[in-house]
């Protein structure tokens, strides 16, 4: 890992050094702005830090790790949006105020999806909106917005439907709209896998300590090989999701969504254990196990399901063998 | 990547285009791909491909992990026969001879080993698997000879070896790892039988070394008598994790071989097994992934306890599933029985390529002590108490 990642994964560890740190919704956004995380993939003509997209990468692991409530990965769409869209008017402005924490929201699904899974509608000014004919930023003033409740609490999620008359910005259209929208889409797959692994491994940490504080049969429970099986089996998956993630940060945007399928799975899988692991205990609501249960589950069909990114993926390599 | 790096990889990249064999996989007997792992390997002496890991003074010695990553990579995206004779001999017997040996017993095997003389490792005994320690092979000494009586079995191709790497048991007290001296045993001596073991899948990749009264002189001991365990550690680290990358870039490479499963069985649309596929080659995407990283470490220094353990169940797991999906996609013509590919894990030959996978979920350290030491030495889970046998008996 870069010095410079590694500064970004410990300054993001000082502000949040753990789950309970970040949950003050408001508290967290100011910090983060703070932290210059979006000015991070803003380049530094445009008052940016000019990070690549790696360096995000770290962020969007830290985010998962202390389980981010608020609208952060919608408004780093946002922000690429307005990053590749050079000829809009007012962008100099709309940019600096969102770096500064002014919330653009964006839906969490793919494109084509509708505007659904809409973080914190209910408090942004603008909404994204993605599709393979125009990229734009509506304003939210008269949107009918709906609250859309989920089992996972660390998001509030809604659907929005703007109102007819709303101001609308255009970013793209045609086929720079489509390029746009699939790399925004991508930018998606990566922070919601990057948050999968961050959450990942503190749910499989939190787990390990457990199993080695617990104490049945005159033993900790750490010291039965049938659990530290299943736990060497989760790291395994964890690390070699993990590699593929820090491959894959500029990877084409069906690798991209590839990539996010197997890191949610892998979560998924992580926190579906760990609340085993914790016994009758994880099934209380006191003990925070079942917060990262509940987020994999949410990531996990949030920014495309497993089913399209893989039968994307297998069609993919069908289509690379007979060509070769 | 450096300007040197692309040079090699393009002089490397000629190279095999001109002189690897392409028809390794046409071997219809086990002694038949014996001779062309020998002539390939012999060729690769000749380049300067077959050492990269040996120091500078060797013909083509003294390259960085770097540079053997790209020859290993080139070599797997050739399709080039892997090099299975040849391995215990290059990267086994000579990490012994290079370590812990004396001046005299690396002058006078190392040469050889270019010449193609080859090794095989004497740890494994029936008695002893996962727990190497319990090695029971016993060696006494009398006058400048060591008279070693046992069996050793899971010895990699032993039926061909004019040397073996022999680990065996000098003294029966203390703890059971004082007890082990390591030496160098001549296959041509009286008292040594070899007999192969004839694997699921029609392979006799593996044999068993009978030793009865076998005379070996005290002058082929490596190191101190007792002090084999240490010895051995050398022998088993001597592998950098450039094998497990190798193997996956070839198992990458060989996603061929399901598409064509896929096409054969008619099922290019069905959505299900796009799935399966799709997954699939994204986790073998991400061994690959796992095992640059772990080389990568390796270069920087910054490898952790248990690292090379992830990389080695990553693989050995993807591998059980790869060949599993092919199993299942070639359905009935999958159980056909078909002669074997040797030498080749990703061949398509389904059920062959799935028995074939528990060589790397087995040997080499099986799974399970693989997870061991992932839970207790890098998750710091507790190590269960030594004492089971005491408690146990009334």
């Amino acid at each position: 890992m870069s010095a410079l990642r590694r500064e970004l994964e410990d300054n993001a560890r000082k502000v949040f050094p753990d789950w309970q740190a970040a949950q003050d919704a408001e508290g967290s956004w100011a910090q983060m702005a703070e932290l210059g995380w979006f000015m991070a993939g803003v380049p530094e003509a445009l008052g940016g830090l000019g990070l690549e997209r790696r360096d995000l990468a770290v962020i969007f692991t830290e985010m998962g790790r202390a389980r981010m409530p608020g609208p952060a990965l919608a408004q780093f769409l946002a922000l690429e949006a307005l990053v590749q869209a050079p000829d809009v008017p007012g962008r100099e402005e709309l940019l600096e105020n969102a770096m500064a924490g002014a919330a653009i929201t964006t839906s969490l699904t793919i494109a084509g999806d509708g505007l659904s899974a809409v973080p914190d509608a209910d408090t942004a000014s603008q909404i994204l909106v993605r599709s393979a004919d125009e990229v734009a930023l509506v304003g939210l003033a008269g949107a009918k917005i709906t609250p859309f409740p989920t089992w996972d609490g660390s998001r509030r999620l809604f659907s929005v439907e703007p109102a007819p008359d709303a101001p609308r910005i255009p970013l793209a259209a045609g086929a720079e709209a489509a390029a746009l929208t699939e790399r925004l889409d991508g930018l998606l797959c990566l922070g919601l896998a990057g948050d999968a692994l961050g959450g990942a491994e503190a749910v499989l940490a939190m787990a390990i300590e457990y199993l080695g504080t617990r104490r049945q049969f005159d033993r900790p429970l750490a010291m039965f090989q049938a659990l530290k099986h299943r736990a060497a089996d989760l790291k395994v998956a964890l690390e070699t999701a993990t590699a593929l993630y820090e491959a894959s940060s500029e990877a084409a945007p069906l690798a991209l969504g590839a990539m996010k399928a197997h890191c949610c799975e892998v979560y998924k899988q992580v926190a579906e254990e760990a609340v085993q692991f914790h016994g009758g205990i994880g099934l209380t609501v006191e003990y925070p196990v079942h917060l990262f249960l509940k987020r994999a589950f949410l990531n996990r069909t949030l920014g495309g399901s497993a089913a399209f990114w893989n039968e994307s993926a297998g069609d993919a390599v069908l289509e690379r063998t007979s060509a070769g | 990547m450096t300007q040197e790096d692309d040079a090699l990889r393009r002089e490397i990249r000629d190279w095999i285009a001109r002189e690897a064999p392409r028809d390794w996989r046409t071997a219809s007997t086990h002694e038949a791909f014996v001779a062309s792992q020998r002539s390939w390997f012999a060729k690769l002496v000749g380049a300067g491909y077959a050492v990269p890991h040996w120091p500078r003074e060797w013909p083509g010695g003294g390259r960085s992990l770097a540079e053997q990553k790209i020859i290993y990579e080139e070599l797997a995206r050739a399709d080039t026969p892997r090099l299975l004779l040849s391995f215990v001999s290059t990267y086994h017997a000579f990490a012994t001879l290079a370590e812990c040996a004396s001046a005299q017993q690396r002058s006078h095997y190392l040469p050889r080993i270019l010449e193609g003389e080859t090794w095989c490792q004497g740890f494994s005994e029936p008695g002893a698997g996962s727990d190497l320690a319990a090695i029971r092979s016993r060696a006494e000494r009398r006058g400048d000879v060591y008279v070693v009586s046992g069996q050793k079995v899971w010895s990699t191709m032993a039926q061909y070896a004019d040397m073996c790497l022999l680990l065996v048991r000098t003294s029966a007290d203390g703890p059971k790892q004082a007890g082990l001296t390591y030496l160098l045993m001549d296959m041509r001596l009286p008292g040594v039988s070899v007999r192969p073991i004839h694997q699921i899948q029609g392979d006799e990749e593996f044999a068993e070394i009978f030793l009865d009264e076998v005379e070996i002189p005290v002058s082929q001991r490596v190191g101190e008598e007792g002090a084999g365990w240490a010895v051995a550690q050398a022998t088993l680290a001597s592998e950098r994790g450039l094998t497990l990358m190798e193997l996956s870039y070839r198992m990458r490479g060989a996603m061929l071989r399901l598409s064509e499963a896929v096409h054969a069985a008619g099922r290019t649309c069905d959505a299900g097994v796009l799935r399966k596929l799709g997954a699939l080659a994204t986790r073998v995407d991400a061994v690959c992934a796992l095992a640059d990283r772990f080389l990568q470490k390796r270069m920087d220094e910054d490898e952790r306890v248990g690292d090379a353990s992830i990389v080695k169940l990553a693989y050995s797991r993807c591998l059980r599933a790869w060949t599993n999906l092919g199993v299942e996609l070639a359905d009935l013509a999958g159980q056909m029985h078909a002669p074997i590919t040797f030498g080749d894990l990703n061949s398509g030959n389904w059920m062959a390529d799935f028995m074939n996978s528990y060589a790397w979920t087995i040997a080499g350290g099986s799974d399970e002590v693989q997870r061991n030491i992932i839970a207790e030495r890098m998750l710091g889970m507790p190590r269960e108490p030594k004492n089971w046998i005491t408690e146990a008996r009334p």
